[in-house]
């Protein structure tokens, strides 16, 4: 349960929001030009790394409005909400120490409530 | 003491307590202690704890609804209340499931996993219901509309816990700029201060005097709020904390009055000040009744003047129970005998003097190794440290293992821990959150050094007040502790166990089996033999199981790391999360403007979403809803009937670029339709599977409505906000829903436009003027209304767009007009029915997410030369080409008497007699399945394999049993082929 800082709105409790996938996937320009493989790769494939990562969201329960945002997926942090079509930041403007919770190793989870030795 | 007393029941017997006693203090004033029997052995438990963290003492509340699993150590008495214990039968003195406890060897680590395999159906029939009988714990509650309510906080600082630590803490902010909460989960603020003798005086004033005046002066501060009887349960991320607050401690039930509070906290910071849990020893029959922790007797003194017992046993491992020798001894009685593990030069001076003085007998370097009696405590033997075994009779023993931090919110936030070598316990370490830890949840035992940690850790503050505070304590200052998770046993009797989780009645033995059965990660181990999987969470028992864990393993506790804890903290009641969202606040109910119209013709109701819609029509009380769709089926094609379309989706499109979203929008090409038609629409995922149908209207290029599914509503117009703000922004286009602004009426049938006609006699509705798929706006008395042409069911039919406040009264005027056609009212059912004789589709019955329009033989629906709509790219993809994928066909039984099941699989074989040899090759299921009145046959629709290709072929349906019934595979429009009748 974290809040959200909505663009149009200010900050409000997650609750109010849906997450949209992966940003910036631009649908392909003619779709009817390009292969089998890369339509796929737009329509099913997303990055879904461990770590920082531009998302879109939409305030669902409040002005509508869909916005994009930074998330740390790793540790929840909100780091930047921009509008859409305003450029991304570029992710070197956060430090991407995928600081999570236990100190787990960078692919995977696990739940490490002691610190290793 | 002149208190009034309290009367309660406890399994059918009255009692008197004072008012401020829990159960269990009360019943304890009485000399009850056997209070319930265990979870698997049926053993005799009685009182452990004085706390939340009691995990024996669970009793079931029978004039609060029942209410199960309650913790006699924290739930307060009133007059009336009326008790019962739990997990017997038949009484509680002799209950026949503690044969368990002999049988005990069956029913060790992985018991359930190992024994209830076999033969099938079993466990369904035999094993279930057994162990659902045996093993448990309280009844469920009865059936009560909860009172509840959600409250939420937005502060900057919440003090969890309103003890000694927590008391500086809110000292410290008591009249700043900062926006405090301070939440106590008792009655009463002042934590050690009001449960032990270790604090003399502060600042030269009794400590219950210092106490009343800070929280005074906290009251007073205008910035701080406290909450008593609230219980923080869960810390999440975020700066996000969930409390629940008692309001109806020590009162009986008022039904109309919020019973539980559960209240949300976004915080900026929290001060965790929760404190310790004090843990126990594990030895032989530890488990009963008369075994207590120390630290719990003496809150029984302090707290509520109880006196568990007059000269019980104490023993431990720590310099902490000095403090409980000097709470009894100061009431002028004597222990039994005091054993401490520790050698005797290691023990503190106090202690030792004090026992000598008062002559009591000493055991240092000993330990206890067992509990002799049946019911409760009779003897206890001791090894001393000539490892011999002596025996004392006593009625109580008072055990100590040791303290550990209250570290479950901590971890819960995500906090880092470390092992503790000076006090053996795991404390927090990094924090994740911006949490503080003060007191002895941050290991810190430490009256003196507690002032150095609050200064310190509420430095970066500012503003914050000077602390003026200086502690005489009673007792030795310095914490000191040996190491002993268990004791060694003498003797093995059956009987003789010596537990690691009393709640889930988990034996050491249990644990040391499932090492050897290579169980050697704590989190398996955890699931394996459900140590610390009870209500209580192993609260005061789980270090210790990490500890003989440890010893197995030959490995540091550190190394075998603790399990993670998860909120919440404690046990909350499901009456408190759902709060005021319950029966008819739960979901909104939703409503036609002619409800009450078809609840007068016995409308049987279907929950389509929110959506209350007539699903067939009660004709007369014994009409069964077969025979109510069959009537209402056979008459629409005969004449006329009427359904409520009210909750179709509706939504308007305006814009500039309005043609150019719908086009995106849908499969067709609506570019060269004329203004006032409509045309029957697939709206397509990217990946090319149908997310729902729907009319599209055009009134103009800039303007046009749309309609969708009943449940896809929100959906659809989701979906178009979607691609119109982030992927065509540079579109000129608006979305509004306009659901609700109109009721829609679906006239079906041979007879509508001579109904049609009648009612709006100035419209010509010939087919020249009113052709298919037309619509119009017409004045209709001080409003307007829409009718559109279009067909549902196949026959002639209209739908009428009016305004809700005109809905009823037209919609009785249709029927006025309409006597001598016996005009039918049909509900969802029956219109189900009428499209699948038609082959028409259902959105979310035919099609799953899976289904392609080429699946469905609609490609006549997809506007080929259009560049780009949302999904086309996926329809040329290799797979959803592909002839194979399931396609959607008719089905008819050969013998026309017979019914197919919707869902059944649709094969080739024949044959299904046992035993088959072979897998069945399924090559399909069946989707939609109806007895049509008009064709006098089931008609089927079903998605097959290859199926545009198996037209004319004879398939088998399976059924319920190894019968398969034979059909031909047809095309899926049974009744005009041609369809005539919609052109009428
Ligand atoms: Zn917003």
């Amino acid at each position: 349960m974290f809040t959200i800082r909505c663009p149009y709105c200010g900050e409000r409790d997650q609750s109010e929001f849906s997450n949209g996938g992966e940003a910036h996937v631009a649908r392909p320009k003619d779709p009817e030009q390009i292969s089998d493989r890369e339509w796929s790769e737009y329509v099913f494939i997303r990055a879904n790394p461990k770590g920082i990562y531009y998302e879109r969201w939409v305030h669902t329960h409040g002005c509508k409005k869909w916005f994009n945002a930074v998330r740390n997926t790793s540790t929840d942090e909100i780091l930047k909400v921009y509008k859409i079509g305003e450029n991304p930041p570029p992710l070197k403007e956060f430090k991407n120490t995928i600081k999570t919770p236990s100190g787990e190793p960078d692919v995977g989870s696990g739940n490490f409530s002691v610190k290793k030795p | 003491m002149t208190e009034s007393k309290i009367y309660f029941k406890f399994d059918g017997k009255k009692y008197a307590g004072n008012e401020g006693d829990t159960i269990a203090a009360a019943l304890l004033r009485n000399n009850v202690r056997l209070i319930g029997r265990s979870f698997k052995y049926h053993r005799p438990r009685g009182i452990y704890t004085c706390g939340i963290e009691e995990p024996n003492a669970l009793v079931q509340i029978i004039n609060e609804h029942n209410e199960p699993n309650v913790r006699a150590t924290v739930k307060k008495i009133y007059e009336g209340m009326i008790i019962k214990s739990q997990n017997r039968w038949p009484s509680l003195k002799t209950d026949l499931g503690s044969i368990n406890n002999i049988l005990s060897p069956i029913f060790s680590a992985g018991f359930y996993y190992k024994t209830f395999m076999g033969p099938k159906g079993f466990w369904k029939n035999v094993y279930e219901p057994l162990i659902r009988r045996t093993a448990g714990l309280g009844k469920p509650p009865k059936e009560f509309k909860s009172k509840s309510i959600h409250q939420h906080h937005n502060v900057d600082i919440i003090i969890v816990g309103g003890g000694l630590s927590g008391l500086l803490a809110a000292k410290k902010f008591a009249g700043t700029n900062y926006d405090v909460l301070l939440v106590e989960r008792e009655d009463a603020l002042g934590g050690i201060l009001k449960n032990a003798n270790k604090i003399k005086s502060i600042n030269d004033q009794s400590s219950n005097d210092w106490l009343e005046k800070t929280e005074r002066l906290i009251r007073n501060s205008n910035n701080i709020k406290i909450l008593k009887n609230t219980l923080v349960t869960t810390y999440n991320f975020s700066d996000h904390l969930i409390a629940l607050e008692d309001k109806n401690v020590g009162k009986p039930q008022n039904n109309e009055k919020p019973e539980l509070v559960l209240h949300k906290i976004r915080t900026k910071h929290t001060i965790l000040a929760n404190g310790h849990i004090e843990r126990f020893i594990t030895f032989r029959n530890n488990d009963l009744p008369g075994v207590m922790l120390a630290a719990s007797f003496e809150k029984y003194l302090n707290r509520y003047g109880v006196v568990p017992d007059e000269s019980p046993v104490i023993f431990t491992n720590n310099s902490s129970t000095y403090s409980l020798l000097k709470s009894l001894t100061d009431l002028g009685h004597k222990p039994k005998a005091y054993v401490d593990i520790r050698d005797q030069k290691n023990i503190e001076k106090e202690t030792v003097d004090l026992l000598e003085k008062l002559n009591i007998p000493f055991y240092p370097k000993s330990e206890i190794e067992g509990c002799e009696g049946q019911k409760e405590v009779k003897k206890v033997s001791i090894r001393t440290k000539k490892n011999q075994i002596s025996k004392i009779k006593t009625s109580m023993l008072c055990v100590s293992g040791g303290f550990n931090p209250d570290i479950h919110l901590f971890t819960q936030s995500k906090g880092l821990l470390k092992w503790d070598k000076d006090h053996l316990t795991f404390k927090p370490d990094r924090i994740f959150q911006k949490t503080i830890t003060l007191g002895s949840v941050s290991g810190n035992f430490s009256y003196e050094k507690l002032l150095v940690e609050v200064e310190k850790k509420l430095s970066e503050f500012e503003g914050l007040n000077e602390l003026e505070v200086k502690f005489e304590l009673s007792g030795p200052e310095k914490f000191q502790i040996k190491e002993l998770w268990e004791t060694k046993q003498e003797k093995k009797s059956l009987w003789s166990k010596s537990f690691i989780d009393l709640q889930n009645d988990v034996t050491t033995k249990d644990l040391k089996q499932a090492v050897n059965e290579g169980f050697n990660r704590i989190e398996h181990l955890k699931r394996f033999t459900t140590n610390s999987m009870g209500t209580d969470q192993g609260k005061i028992s789980s270090i210790n199981a990490l500890g003989i864990v440890s010893k197995i393993l030959k490995k540091d506790i550190s190394e075998v790391g603790t399990t993670t804890y998860r909120p919440p903290y404690s046990p909350v009641n499901f009456s408190a999360i759902a709060g005021r969202s319950t029966y008819e606040f739960y979901d909104p109910e939703r409503k036609t403007p002619l409800h009450s119209w078809h609840i007068n013709q016995n409308a049987v109701f279907e929950n389509v979403g929110q959506w209350k819609r007539p699903w067939y029509f009660k004709k007369s009380e014994d009409e069964t809803m077969h025979q109510s769709v069959q009537r209402e089926a056979e008459q629409v094609r005969k004449t006329a009937g009427i359904l409520d379309g009210s909750t179709l989706g509706k939504i308007e499109i305006k814009g500039k670029d309005a043609l150019t979203f719908v086009n995106l929008m849908y499969t067709n090409s609506f570019t060269k339709m004329k203004p006032k038609t409509g045309r029957y629409a697939l709206m397509l995922g990217e990946d090319g599977m149908i997310k729902d149908d729907g009319i599209v209207c055009k009134i103009n290029d800039q303007h046009f409505i749309v309609t969708t599914t009943t449940g896809n509503a929100a959906s659809v117009l989701a979906h178009m906000e979607e691609y119109a703000q982030t992927e065509w922004p540079n579109l000129n286009v608006y979305m509004n829903s306009i659901t609700e602004q109109f009721a829609t009426f679906n006239l079906s049938g041979p007879k509508s436009r001579v109904i049609m006609s009648r009612v709006f006699n100035d419209i010509d509705f010939s087919n020249d003027k009113f052709p298919f798929m037309s619509f119009d706006n017409f004045k209709y008395l001080d409003t307007e209304i829409r009718i559109l042409r279009a067909s549902f069911t196949g026959e002639l039919g209209y739908e009428i767009y009016v305004p809700p406040s005109h809905a009823l009264k037209l919609w009785q005027k249709i029927f006025m007009y309409s006597r001598d056609f016996d005009l039918v009212p049909y509900g969802t059912e029956t219109m189900h029915l009428l499209r699948a004789e038609k082959g028409y589709i259902i959105v979310g019955q035919d099609t799953d997410g899976t289904v392609t329009p080429l699946d469905l033989n609609l490609n006549w629906m997809i506007g080929k030369k259009k560049k780009d709509f949302i999904g086309k790219r996926s329809l040329t993809r290799i797979d959803i080409v592909r002839e194979s994928r399931k396609q959607l066909v008719g089905l008819v039984p050969i013998d026309k008497t017979l019914g197919i099941e919707e869902g059944q699989h649709v094969i080739e074989q024949k044959d299904l007699s046992l035993p088959i040899k072979d897998p069945v090759d399924m090559l399909g299921h069946v989707t939609s399945s109806y007895f049509s009145p008009n064709l006098n046959h089931s008609v089927a629709m079903a998605l097959i394999r290859s199926g545009k290709r198996k037209i004319g072929s004879r398939l088998f349906v399976s059924t319920e049993n190894l019968n398969t019934i034979a059909v031909e595979v047809v095309e899926p429009n049974f009744i005009d082929p041609k369809n005539e009748r919609m052109m009428l």
